[in-house]
């Protein structure tokens, strides 16, 4: 299954369904990361206090990334470091050639980065001739597929094992078992001659810290500690909106990002890594630079309905929570990112309405993303403005648009709308059993194909208003009466004891 | 001004008019900063709980499938990880350069392995060193218990490699060096200064893991699958 942006969301989950390894794969998975959150949150106790002082510091971050982002380059300068910005994509590629033809690069070993794959870097670095290599190992396993990530976490979650065995023996050119152990181990011994050999280190950049200038990388497996020790050169991408102000607040991200991504007290390595070598230091990278990556980000900054959007701290706890998701994986939603956040990331990183997928509708709205996200992000409620604004652009469908339009003409006269009923009542009779239409038929299909459509009842409730009314009409009166009379006997009773209270008393 | 630094510019000023004013020239106030004070309560009561502090860092280091055991004097430490190294048939060792290591003596013990110090002055051989030997020993700037973390600081006698490259990594841990939040160790490390920072901090919590391959949790994948956290009691 490549990346096949052509279709539609419908076609790409239409094959997602029909796999059945991919489904239960997705679904085992999922549950499993959800499961370990919320164990987690409930381990760490005070969850919500914890998600709205993550919230807290994410907003007012974002609310300052200027005078952040420029703190942290400045900062970063000072110890060494080469900073750059880049406003979209094709800088950030040029910018990172540059650097690599300039130190005549042969290989760069590369750790996740969701930026690289959002700018796709692999294909630029092949171009020029230099080997770009993933080293974490789903993202490895993928790219021996040429395929996209299918998971924020976990990117190879839709291979099984032997696929993975078959993927790796043609990369040994010899017979790998189907063994996790076997396979694992045979990419630890490859990867790591990759490492010691490599020219360039590529990392992505999970938090940034302005008051330092130092970058921080979450990982589990040491390929980014590896990335970020051995090569002589580092190239860190980073999305503009990774900064928060102080180490202080590090500690918030680091409660929640490993919790909610997999359910972690802490992911195994986390690294801060402040500016190249120093002079006295045996290892590390001589020479260190930081891409600063705009892309759409600063659209949505000023814009209240998705500013909140920058305040993700990319963990996928959306993903696993979502119940669209969990039937369909990643590769449906046909980009960079998936599940909740991708279906709003995505159109509004493009922003040109026009281009905007339909993915906006993979989406029941139920709100578990929301709910599941350790920094608030009511994405539940950008998918609906994403679709209003797609229909005010005047990209909703034909066919929904003639149907609002005749809802109004039949809504807009009483004798309309019963005309319309009854011709309903009578164009269903060779359609209905049992109370139900289950044919497929026309409009319906879409419906009746899975579940039954009720059937026009007989007496619509407009018709039966008149009895109900008189009904209404009659309780009320009966309830009315009943309190006049209670009132009357309460004004008694007060009466009563006005005359025979006090003697005591006075 | 040089091309680097106007591109900066007109990327912040963007942002800045993306937002509606002009950047601020002093600090944002920030109300937020940091945990929640309910928390730093919380670990102020187990930092005043030195045993205590132990025992959860013990048990996260466990959880996180690592090795913990906690010592009251050097002796039992050194017996300890030469019985461990022996019954491990260890053959070369790289270790940081540090007192505490230079006391423990451990290239007298196991006098027959191969032994590397750090020395950040040959770097190549460093390089070729921790990616051949069997063991890493260094000792922890930090711990924290909260989450069951050891912390080190990289310079030119601490080597980053040490932790990483060996398949097996043993980190002695100084019970003084024990903090019991995340949160304590991070203001540690904003007093550093500029100057002073080191280039590489590492927050290291149990062995190298992956579990990409169907689900299937694998230990050891890049770094060391096999982490002792050992806890000299020097208070």
């Amino acid at each position: 299954m490549k990346a096949t942006n052509e279709q539609t969301v419908l076609e790409r989950a239409k094959q997602a369904l029909n796999d059945e390894f991919l489904r239960n794969a997705v679904k085992l998975t999922t549950e499993k990361l959800k499961n370990g959150r919320l164990s987690a949150a409930k381990q760490l106790g005070n969850w919500e206090e914890w998600r709205e002082r993550a919230r807290q510091i994410r907003q007012h971050t974002i609310a300052h990334l200027d005078y952040y982002l420029n703190q942290f380059a400045d900062q970063a300068r000072k110890q060494g470091v080469h900073v750059h910005f880049a406003k979209d994509g094709k800088e950030a590629v040029e910018i990172a050639i540059r650097i690599a033809i300039s130190k005549q690069a042969q290989t760069v070993v590369k750790s996740k980065s969701m930026v690289s794959e959002e700018i796709h870097m692999n294909e630029a670095l092949e171009q020029n001739g230099i080997e770009s290599v993933e080293t974490d190992l789903g993202e490895y396993i993928i790219q021996l597929a040429g395929e996209m990530p299918s998971h924020i976490i976990i990117p190879a979650i839709h291979k099984n094992r032997k696929q993975i065995a078959e993927l790796l023996s043609r990369d040994a050119n010899e017979t790998l078992a189907p063994d996790t152990a076997v396979l694992a181990g045979y990419v630890r011994k490859k990867l790591r001659e990759k490492f010691l050999a490599a020219d360039i280190g590529m990392t992505g950049c999970n938090f940034a810290i302005a008051e330092t200038g130092s970058i921080v990388l979450f990982e589990n497996e040491g390929n980014a500690r590896m990335v970020s020790t051995l090569p002589k050169t580092q190239i860190t991408l980073m999305g503009m909106e990774r900064i928060v102000p102080t180490w202080d607040d590090l500690e918030v991200m680091a409660t929640m990002l490993p919790r909610s991504a997999t359910g972690q007290r802490l992911t195994v390595y986390m690294s801060g890594i402040t500016g190249p070598r120093r002079p006295d230091d045996g290892d590390g990278p001589e020479e260190m630079h930081v891409i600063i990556l705009d892309n759409g980000r600063s659209l949505q900054l000023g814009d209240p309905e998705f500013q909140e959007l920058l305040h993700c701290i990319r963990c996928g706890a959306c993903l696993n929570a979502c119940p669209v998701y969990r039937h369909i994986g990643g590769h449906s939603y046909g980009s960079t990112y998936s599940g909740p956040i991708g279906a709003v990331l995505k159109p509004a990183l493009n922003k040109n309405v026009l281009e905007w997928d339909d993915v906006a509708n993979a989406s029941s709205l139920c709100g578990a993303c929301y709910e599941a996200c350790p920094v608030k992000i009511p994405l539940h409620d950008m998918l609906v403005y994403l679709r209003r604004r797609k229909n005010e652009a005047g990209a909703g469908l034909c066919s929904e648009k003639w149907m609002m339009k005749g809802f109004k003409v039949v809504m807009a006269k009483p004798h309309r709308l019963r005309a319309v009923l009854k011709a309903g009542r009578l164009g269903q009779m060779p359609l209905v059993r049992d109370g139900a239409i289950s044919a497929h038929l026309g409009p319906l299909k879409g419906w009746t194909a899975y579940r039954r459509f009720p059937a026009l009842a007989k007496p619509s409730f407009r018709e039966r208003w008149p009895h109900l009314q008189a009904e209404l009409k009659e309780k009320a009166r009966r309830a009315s009466v009943k309190e006049h009379v209670q009132l009357r006997l309460k004004q008694i009773r007060e009466k009563r004891t006005k005359k025979t209270g006090g003697n005591r008393d006075e | 001004m040089n091309e680097q630094e106007q591109a900066q510019r007109q990327f912040i000023v963007n942002i800045s008019q993306r937002l509606g004013r002009p950047m601020p020239k002093t600090p944002p106030e920030h109300p937020f900063r940091g945990a929640p004070p309910f928390w730093k309560e919380h670990t102020r009561a187990i930092a005043a709980d030195p045993a205590r502090m132990i025992a959860q860092f013990i048990e996260c280091w466990q959880q996180a499938g690592g090795e913990a055991k906690s010592f009251p004097s050097l002796d039992g430490l050194r017996t300890f990880i030469v019985d461990t190294a022996t019954e491990m048939k260890a053959r070369a060792f790289i270790r940081h350069r540090h007192p505490l290591l230079d006391e423990l003596k451990l290239e007298e013990e196991l006098s027959e392995s191969d032994w590397t110090v750090w020395d950040g002055q040959r770097p190549e051989e460093m390089k070729n060193k921790a990616n051949a030997a069997d063991i890493g020993v260094i000792v922890a700037d930090y711990a924290v218990s909260a989450t069951g973390t050891i912390v080190t600081m990289s310079s030119a006698d601490k080597g980053r490699s040490v932790s990483l490259l060996p398949p097996m990594l043993i980190a002695i841990v100084p019970a003084s060096c024990i903090r019991s939040s995340l949160g304590e160790v991070m203001s540690q490390i904003s007093a550093i200064g500029m100057e002073r920072m080191p280039a590489g901090i590492h927050f290291i919590s149990g062995p190298s893991r992956s579990a990409d391959i169907e689900n299937d949790l694998t230990i050891g994948v890049h770094g060391p699958g096999i982490v002792y956290a050992l806890i000299f009691e020097d208070r």
